[in-house]
């Protein structure tokens, strides 16, 4: 597993992005509201925020699947367009979206196939990517005959094919019971770990974005927009960081920064600037 | 997930598929024992129906002459055709049988291809589906026995080089023209099939729109393709009989019906026998598209698509 090198600092970059459905109707609605956001190579950031916030469509920007009305998006220093092109990102789902009539290790394989990789050296590949996520017995498996979290699991795996140096992640955890997201939490932060990689993450959990991320962009709806980003320094997690005192103190700042309360009695989480 | 939870699951798996098959096998002997006692019941009410008419008045004709008893029919088949004549009428039915069925395959890979082409051209663009889904729909509307000599009579002339159009192209043509609708609207509906997030994945991989077309949105169609593949085959084999009858068509099962209805009188069983013979023609044909249904959804979940 080659560890992606920092060689710009800047993971994402998001300059003044306005995403407005519908323009001119009676039925317009502002998406996103003038959003500004950098993501540092290395870090994780969850965005979180009440459902109509935009922070789904702020995610669909930055991977060039819809384009916003104003304002650039860069992923690693090119254009999100260019970024797509050049895979510069993987991608992971609420739906695990693996191709039922495809094994397990063909599916993580999908995308090295897509790039004309020959069959030996995107098994191989695919091979080492299913060990790091433990599921190297179920290489040969079709996707139904797996759990949910397992199917996550191959969706992981399966975004990190190509080695893009950020992943975005779309509420991978929202279909899973509580005690499989916790153990799926650990997973994504050990490979975050091994491999280096940046994250965005989008989450309705409060916990879960605390727990996970280096800070949290808290978005408010209609129009939607940022309306705190709050730094979390929790240092390495394991199971006893959840039941942290500093855990707690993240999880109250965050969830006041929701309600419109900023500045709240954050203890070791601090309300930081852009 | 821990390995253990991993190991244990990875058991039940193997198990399911081996006895998958296993479970198939006796399905498939159950139906053949459904079948095979269907084939009986038809039998004995054939001839309790006939046993009864022959006492009490019934409101239609169970004379010997239109309705003849199993066994004359059974004997019937293996007569000579015609008197002097070596072959069987029941060598004759199968040849026919037989004739018709290439035809009619013909007619099921052309209207299939056909199907499958406009299937393509409306789902990748959008213009083309609003104008051309209409004409697809309303092409269905014509009757047959209107389109047959139309048909024939224009292809008549139709010659290119050494290719010279034979009334047999008519018959095939007409057989494609009525597959090739359930295809086309089957596959139509197969291809828009893929979810919203399938695509986005694919999206985000940067996919040619071949790679599209041939990675997602045709492995996502076969739940579709599979029931109208089967309409497709019997619309062909429909049109290949009734373009037989309405084109004149020698050689085939369609004109074999006409010509031996018309010696019912004589000898009813034969027409019987036709009728067996283009039956049998829609079961052959039945099989064809199972089989290409089997290996169609070798790696699809048997309960249907997740």
């Amino acid at each position: 597993m080659s560890v992606t090198s920092p060689v710009s600092t800047t993971a994402v970059r998001a300059a003044g992005i306005w995403k407005v459905f519908n323009e001119g109707q009676s039925s317009e609605v502002t998406a996103l509201q003038d959003i500004d956001l950098t993501v540092e190579a290395g870090e994780f950031i969850s965005l979180i925020g009440p459902s109509g916030c935009g922070k789904s469509t702020l995610l669909r920007v930055i991977a060039d699947l819809t384009q916003p009305t104003k304002g650039t998006a860069e992923v690693a220093g090119m254009s999100a367009a260019a970024a797509r092109q050049q895979q510069q990102y993987g991608m992971a789902f609420q739906q695990a979206a693996l191709f039922d009539w495809r094994t397990v290790r063909r599916n993580v394989e999908l995308p090295l196939e897509l790039q004309g990789w020959s069959k030996s050296a995107r098994a191989a590949r695919a091979m080492e990517l299913l060990e790091m996520v433990q599921l190297a017995d179920f290489a040969g498996h079709r996707p139904w005959e797996l759990s949910g979290g397992m199917q996550q699991r191959v969706a992981i795996a399966r975004s990190l094919a190509v080695d893009p140096p950020l992943l975005l992640m779309d509420e991978p955890f929202g279909a899973l019971d509580e005690m499989t997201r916790e153990r799926m939490q650990n997973e994504l932060l050990r490979i975050r770990q091994e491999t280096g990689k940046s994250v965005i993450f989008v989450t309705h959990s409060i916990p879960e974005a605390v727990y996970l991320s280096d800070r949290v962009v808290v978005m408010s709806a209609r129009p939607g927009r940022i309306t705190d980003i709050i730094e979390v320094n929790l240092g390495s997690r394991d199971e006893d960081t959840r039941e942290a005192e500093a855990f707690f103190a993240g999880v109250t700042a965050v969830r006041e920064a929701l309600r419109g309360r900023t500045g709240g009695s954050a203890a070791r989480a601090r309300v930081g600037e852009v | 997930m821990s390995q253990s939870a991993a190991v244990t699951s990875a058991s039940p798996g193997r198990t399911a598929r081996s006895s998958r098959a296993g479970r198939r096998f006796k399905h498939g002997a159950a139906s053949a024992g459904w079948a095979l006692l269907g084939i009986l019941l038809s039998v004995i009410i054939w001839e309790l129906v006939k046993a009864v008419g022959s006492v009490v008045p019934f409101p239609f004709n169970t004379s010997d002459t239109t309705m003849p008893n199993v066994w004359t029919m059974v004997n019937g088949a293996f007569q000579p055709e015609m008197r002097g004549s070596s072959t069987t009428v029941l060598q004759a039915v199968m040849m026919a049988a037989g004739y018709s069925l290439m035809i009619a395959m013909g007619g099921f890979i052309i209207g299939v291809s056909v199907g499958i082409l406009l299937a393509i051209t409306m789902q990748r663009f959008a213009f083309m589906e609003r104008g051309l889904l209409p004409f697809v729909i309303a092409s269905q509307t014509v009757p047959l026995i209107a389109l047959a000599p139309l048909i024939v009579g224009i292809g008549n002339r139709f010659s290119v080089g050494p290719f010279e159009w034979s009334t047999t192209y008519s018959v095939m043509f007409i057989a494609a023209y009525l597959a090739f609708f359930p295809l086309s609207v089957g596959a139509l509906r197969g291809l828009h099939a893929p979810t919203p997030t399938s695509l986005e994945l694919m999206r985000s991989y940067a996919a040619k729109p071949r790679q599209l077309l041939f990675k997602l949105r045709f492995p996502s169609s076969i739940p579709y393709l599979v029931p109208a593949l089967k309409v497709s085959a019997a619309s062909a084999v429909v049109g290949t009989v009734i373009a037989e009858i309405s084109t004149g068509v020698r050689g085939g099962i369609g004109r074999l019906i006409i010509e031996y209805s018309r010696e019912i009188t004589g000898q009813p069983a034969k027409v019987y026998v036709a009728v067996f013979g283009a039956i049998i023609l829609g079961l052959v044909a039945a099989a064809l598209v199972t089989v290409i249904d089997l290996y169609l959804t070798r790696n699809l979940p048997k309960e249907g698509p997740a």
